[in-house]
């Protein structure tokens, strides 16, 4: 009886380490930070061992923030023991009035795909890619448009459903279950809006970014 | 200790074991960014270029208006006596306003005089009414502005010589200074701005137009003082 039931309890345990071990993580990548606002803030974890929630206040973006543009950087990062797809979607952003705040007004941009520490996983056969438009800093790439407003290369507009921003091959060495701060990939998530003259108001969106398998690339 | 208790027990620490094992390992495959933004009104007055004089015997601006500056000019009208023949001394001033929000342009102004009779230089000597409202320019709002003052003030239908007094008078709806004693609404209309950045230079530009008829009017000096004033009600 009792080697059934070291036996149960083996076999218990083996199941919990193979149901809740994921092979895709999505987490905090480090301090997010707030450029040239006025009353704005930013809020999230530090630490990489954190989930990934962030609170971004951009403040005060009309013409009473004399600042060029509000720039915030999001680290975030990725750990997987087979190749991924980062995908976002983007809720919320409903002004009927076109000069109020639209989602082509908020520049969203991907840079600097670096490795969390030494273990993550080095892949030569395939690269970790950024889909286009994204792969851009929004606050060096803002231009004006024919009408007078600010465009982007990249910017929420360009999320329809939930869009794939982010694909590659494996980003850990191991294959642990648990998060930890150096077994895969960081990068950073950059949200821009210029101060202008939009219509008065004030506007929210929300963000859901997400990890899951990808296109088959080797390592 | 019955074997069936100690499998019991087994089995519960497992299943505690397995729980703490989910719960330890902390990962996720979303995350999100939740993101807000305020849009306060907005609304601001500069000058909208260099001041002209004209009619004037002497004086000159003293402080020009500088386009896209902060709205601070100085004229000295000159002579306003008889020895002044021109018709009129007229001052134009260009206004510029912007704005993220339907708008009201009020005005103020303080006329004081050394002199000390009726004959003195007054608030209703002195004609005001703003000129033709210009909306052009890339980013900028086409609107209906309502004016509400009469217009150029030297124009025949906004004054004449009151035939009693024989003294010149602005007679138009607020054609002179005495109609702005307080702050009192010149100028309103909609939104001026498209979604434009600050550094687009562009806005409502609109003509102050002040006149003076130069006359028999009681020696010394005059002071004229005028605010003006935009709000986003």
């Amino acid at each position: 009886m009792m080697r059934y039931a070291f036996l149960t309890a083996l076999i218990l345990l083996a199941l919990a380490q193979t149901t809740s071990a994921q092979a895709l993580d999505i987490s905090a990548g480090g301090q997010p930070t707030i450029t040239g606002s006025v009353s704005g803030s930013v809020t999230g974890s530090a630490s990489v061992l954190n989930d990934l929630v962030v609170t971004i206040n951009f403040g005060e973006v009309s013409p009473l923030n004399t600042n060029s543009i509000v720039k915030v950087v999001v680290p975030i990062a990725l750990r997987s023991n087979q190749p991924y797809q980062v995908s976002v979607s983007v809720s919320g952003l409903n002004n009927a009035n076109p000069q109020a705040l639209q989602a082509s007004d908020v520049g969203f941009g991907l840079q600097n795909m670096d490795l969390l520490g030494g273990a993550g996983k080095v892949c030569t056969q395939s690269t970790h890619i950024f889909t286009s438009p994204f792969n851009n800093d929004p606050a060096v790439t803002a231009t004006i448009g024919s009408n007078g407003r600010v465009v982007y290369p990249s910017s929420l507009a360009n999320l329809s459903g939930s869009t794939v921003i982010l694909s590659g091959p494996i980003l850990s060495k191991n294959n642990s279950s648990k998060r930890q701060q150096s077994d895969g990939y960081v990068f950073d998530a950059i949200f821009t809006v210029t101060p202008q003259f939009f219509a008065a108001g004030v506007s929210s969106a929300t963000l859901i970014f997400s990890i899951s398998p990808g296109p088959n690339v080797p390592c | 200790m019955p074997r069936k208790k100690i499998f019991l027990k087994l089995c519960l620490l497992a299943t505690l074991l397995m729980v703490q094992a989910v719960s330890c390992f902390g990962q996720s495959t979303t995350g999100s960014v939740n993101m807000s933004a305020t849009v306060s009104k907005f609304v601001e007055i500069n000058s909208g270029g260099a001041v002209t004089l004209s009619g004037n015997s002497g004086g000159g601006v003293t402080t020009d208006g500088v386009a896209n500056s902060p709205l601070a000019v100085s004229i000295n009208l000159g002579e306003l006596g008889p020895s002044n023949l021109n018709s009129f001394v007229t001052a134009q001033v260009p206004l510029k306003l912007r704005s993220n929000a339907a708008y009201v342009l009020s005005m103020s102004a303080t006329v004081t005089s050394s002199g000390t009779t009726a004959s003195r230089i007054g608030a209703a000597d002195v004609g005001f009414g703003l000129g033709t409202v210009s909306r052009t320019g890339l980013g900028v709002n086409a609107g209906s502005d309502t004016n509400a003052t009469s217009g150029d003030p030297t124009l025949a239908a906004n004054g004449a010589v009151n035939g009693t007094t024989g003294r010149y008078e602005f007679t138009a709806v607020r054609s002179n200074l005495s109609a702005f004693s307080s702050s009192t609404t010149a100028l309103s209309g909609p939104i001026i701005m498209n979604a434009v950045p600050r550094s687009n230079a562009n806005g409502l530009t609109v003509p102050a137009l002040f006149a003076i008829k130069p006359q028999f009017f009681e020696n010394g000096t005059t002071t004229i003082s005028v605010t003006f004033t935009v709000t986003a009600p």
